[in-house]
Formats: structure tokens, C-alpha cells, sequence
């Protein structure tokens, strides 16, 4: 019980924000809290934080693992602060970016795994196979969505998507 | 008079309540039509749109200047809208829909059984000043600290918001138990003081106000009353107001509960859009208890 709570304070990273978000400190000034986000994702990825956040109670966060951003675009579009820029292209979302641990992924220790680069939104760009084998990101394009953590079949995923919105940055 | 303003006025107090349940019933079916897939009407009374209609709490505007120190066109624009209402018809937003209201009136009618001893006895009203010094320190925290209080505090978004998020995820937050903590206060010590004194989002609501703003008329004339004991109208009055006294705004949110009890008594009490042509004086009532004496 107790090694299971440590693992999951280990493992804690910081949640996404929604595509088109703003600079964290901006965020929290602009954000209302308004919950069209949650209310207009048809996939039940973005969830409000609660007291637990202290100030940021209440602002929009996606768990990639639970369920990532699917791109849809829909939140950008409903934001009446500004607090998520308009996008429409999902390329120029930058959530965060993934990183691969090698030590752990699959391919890089022999067994034949393509479930992230697959699944890659942004396919064959953001996430490339070295050598038609092993899965290498390409910073510039990953947009974060955290699709590859999502499907990655590890218990403990071997892609993780860090997000773009740091306690302090 | 015509027949919809006779209609209105004989059922005010009914279609007050119908307009509060109704509120409860819309701010719970929004997140469950979006659960199913309509996205036609979203978000909470922190902001709300309906089809390509956008409505912002313009507390929320103000705050937002504050913050970030600039404007957002679109933003701005929403804002504009509750304020037009509340130009036109005072702040019927917190009495006729705000859910907060809705709870603080049922803690209310417990106090009363409870402890009608914090009931007030001096037919007066507070001064409009301490009124803005309260929500004028609120935005000067906001502006200071840099801390999106309104946001924080502002009841009907967080009533609705934890409704949203406990229809669309089943989870609540602790922020929840602050809407239970004023409750209590306002139970066992402070009357109704969270919508009379303290909610921003009323007092950014009750900012814009011309002489035309639908307001309580009191004719003397007509009160059947001798001044010796609370008369019907302050008894009702959800924020312990003497509505015979033209000094009950910015605090009146004109829900009418006043005028609904003076139907019976004299009709003394009546809404009204035209300026008042001259002010009730000040010592009406203790005009009218000298009389008696």
C-alpha cells in the first residue's frame, strides 16, 4: 500500500494543459474556469482540477494516460478568455513534447513494437522508426497529445509526454 | 395596467420559484446534453453559450482586466450583455436565478425557525458605501495580489461548475464545502450576508444604474400600516430591507417579494422603469410613527 502511494508520487508528472494553451502564469490569469472545455470534449480528455490545486482549482488538465488529446480542436474554438488560442491546426499545438526511455522501450531491447508510432497523429513526422526498428520523436513536430503514452504497452509507459506547462514556466 | 403586467404582478412569487427550479434544471441538463454529443449549449454561469451567443459574468470580465492588464475584444463583448440586463432590470440575475440565492433563501426560512432572533429591528438600511468599500477591496486584491479571487468566490460558477464536473466524471471538489461554510455563517450568525454584502458577482452587476432601472416604488398614501412593528414588506424581504425607504439600492435585487406581500396589503409597493419624481423622505417612517403618537 504504502510502496504503491510512493510509486505514484515518483512517477507524478505535471498533467497537460488543452491544445492551444497559453503560458502557464498567463493561463491562470486568464482561464475563468468556465468548463466549456470538459463540457465540448467528445472524449472525456480534459478534466478540472479541483481544491487539491490550490489557486489553479477548477482549470482544464488532460491525464494522458487515463485518456490523451485526440486533436479534435474543439476546446480552442469554445474558450471565451483566450486563455486556449484559436487553433485549428493541430499542428501547431504544443503541449508538451514525449520523450522515449530506451532503457524500457521494447523495440530497443528486441521485441518488435510499433503501437506509438502508429497511433501518431501527426504520423511518420513526429514520431520516426530509426532503421525501420526503433521509434525515435522528432521535438520540432510532437505536439504532445500524449497518444503515444496512452497506448504504449508497458505498465509504466516508456514514451511520456512532459508537459509544456512546468509549476514555474 | 395591462393584463401581462396584472398577470405578473399577481404571480410574482410563483414565477419567481418557477425561474429558480428551472435554472437548477437547465444548469444540470447542459453537461448532460453534452455528455451526449449536443454541444448547442455550453458552459457553466461562470460563462455560458448559447448557439453563437456568448455570455460572460462580467465580474469575471473585470477581473480578467485586472489580471492580465489587457483587453480582450471577444471577451469584453460577452460581458456586455448580463450588464445590459442589469441596466434595465436591476439585479434580477442573483434573485431570480443565481442557485446560491435559491439555498440561502431555504437557510433562511431555517434560521427563521432556529434563530429569528438575528432577525434586524431598526427599519433601516445599510449605507451604499459599505456596500462598494467590500467589493472594491475584493478587485483591489485581484489587482494586487494578483490572485483570480473572483473567480474563487464567485458562487453561482462554483455551484454550477461542481455540477458539471460531478455529471460529466462523477467527482466533486473540496471547494464545494465553502458554498456549506457561508451557508452555515448565514444560519447561525449573519443573515443572508454573502448576497447582500459580499458576492462580487452581484455588486459588478449592480455597477451600472440610471434613474430608468426597474426599482420598488412606495406610496405612502397608500400603506395601510401604522409604523408600531415590522410591517409585512420588511418581514419578507429575503435581505432584511425596508423597501418603504428609497436608500434600499445598490442592496435590493428586485425579486419583488415585497411588493408580492403588499398585493394584499395596500399595493403601496410597486415596481416601476420611470424615475422616482421626488424622494420619499428619509424620516417617512418615523414621520408616521410620531403621528400615531
Amino acid at each position: 500500500m504504502l510502496l504503491k502511494w510512493l510509486q505514484k508520487i515518483a512517477q507524478w508528472r505535471y498533467p497537460l494543459r488543452p491544445p492551444g494553451a497559453v503560458p502557464e502564469q498567463e493561463f491562470e490569469d486568464k482561464c475563468i474556469r468556465c468548463r466549456k472545455c470538459e463540457e465540448v470534449c467528445p472524449y472525456g480528455s480534459i478534466k478540472m482540477g479541483h481544491a487539491e490545486w490550490g489557486l489553479k482549482m477548477g482549470t482544464p488538465f488532460i491525464y494522458p494516460r487515463d485518456i490523451p488529446c485526440y486533436l479534435c480542436m474543439k476546446c480552442p474554438q469554445v474558450c471565451p478568455t483566450g486563455a486556449l488560442e484559436p487553433l485549428t491546426d493541430k499542428r501547431q499545438v504544443k503541449m508538451g513534447v514525449a520523450k522515449i526511455d530506451q532503457t524500457t522501450c521494447l523495440p530497443y531491447s528486441g521485441i518488435i513494437c510499433r503501437a506509438c508510432y502508429e497511433r501518431c497523429p501527426i504520423y511518420r513526422e513526429a514520431i520516426i522508426l530509426k532503421d525501420e526498428l526503433y521509434p525515435v520523436v522528432v521535438p520540432e513536430k510532437c505536439v504532445g497529445c500524449g497518444i503515444c503514452e496512452n497506448v504504449c504497452p508497458n505498465e509504466s509507459p516508456s514514451i511520456i509526454v512532459y508537459s509544456a506547462h512546468q509549476l514555474g514556466g | 395596467m395591462t393584463a401581462f403586467e396584472k398577470f405578473i404582478y399577481e404571480h410574482l412569487h410563483t414565477l419567481r420559484r418557477i425561474v429558480q427550479f428551472g435554472t437548477i434544471v437547465f444548469v444540470v441538463l447542459v453537461p448532460i446534453f453534452n455528455k451526449w454529443g449536443y454541444n448547442q449549449v455550453i458552459g457553466t454561469f461562470y460563462s455560458i453559450s448559447i448557439g453563437h451567443l456568448e455570455i460572460v459574468d462580467p465580474a469575471l470580465v473585470v477581473q480578467s482586466i485586472l489580471l492580465t492588464r489587457e483587453i480582450h475584444f471577444p471577451l469584453l463583448l460577452a460581458g456586455f450583455i448580463p450588464l445590459l440586463l442589469a441596466l434595465f432590470l436591476g439585479k434580477v440575475f442573483c434573485s431570480w436565478v443565481c442557485p446560491f440565492n435559491l439555498l440561502a433563501e431555504w437557510g433562511d426560512r431555517i434560521r427563521k425557525r432556529i434563530r429569528p432572533s438575528l432577525a434586524k429591528e431598526d427599519h433601516l438600511n445599510p449605507r451604499a458605501h459599505h456596500y462598494w468599500l467590500i467589493y472594491g477591496s475584493i478587485l483591489s486584491v485581484v489587482a494586487i495580489f494578483g490572485l483570480p479571487l473572483i473567480t474563487l468566490i464567485s458562487l453561482p460558477g462554483l455551484i454550477t461548475g461542481q455540477i458539471a464536473d460531478l455529471l460529466f466524471f462523477g467527482t466533486l471538489g473540496f471547494e464545494i464545502l465553502f458554498v456549506f461554510l457561508i451557508l452555515i455563517l448565514e444560519v447561525f450568525f449573519a443573515p443572508r450576508f454573502w448576497c447582500k454584502y459580499a458576492c462580487p458577482v452581484g455588486a459588478t452587476l449592480a455597477l451600472l444604474r440610471t434613474k430608468k432601472t426597474l426599482k420598488i416604488k412606495f406610496e405612502p398614501g397608500k400603506c395601510i400600516y401604522a409604523q408600531t412593528k415590522r410591517l409585512p414588506c420588511q418581514v419578507v424581504c429575503p435581505l432584511q430591507l425596508n423597501p418603504m425607504r428609497i436608500d434600499i439600492y445598490p442592496y435590493c435585487y428586485n425579486c419583488g417579494e415585497c411588493v408580492d406581500a403588499c398585493r394584499k396589503e395596500g399595493q403601496a409597493l410597486n415596481f416601476t422603469l420611470q424615475p422616482l419624481e421626488r424622494f420619499i423622505p428619509m424620516d417617512f417612517v418615523e414621520g408616521k410613527k410620531r403621528m400615531i403618537d
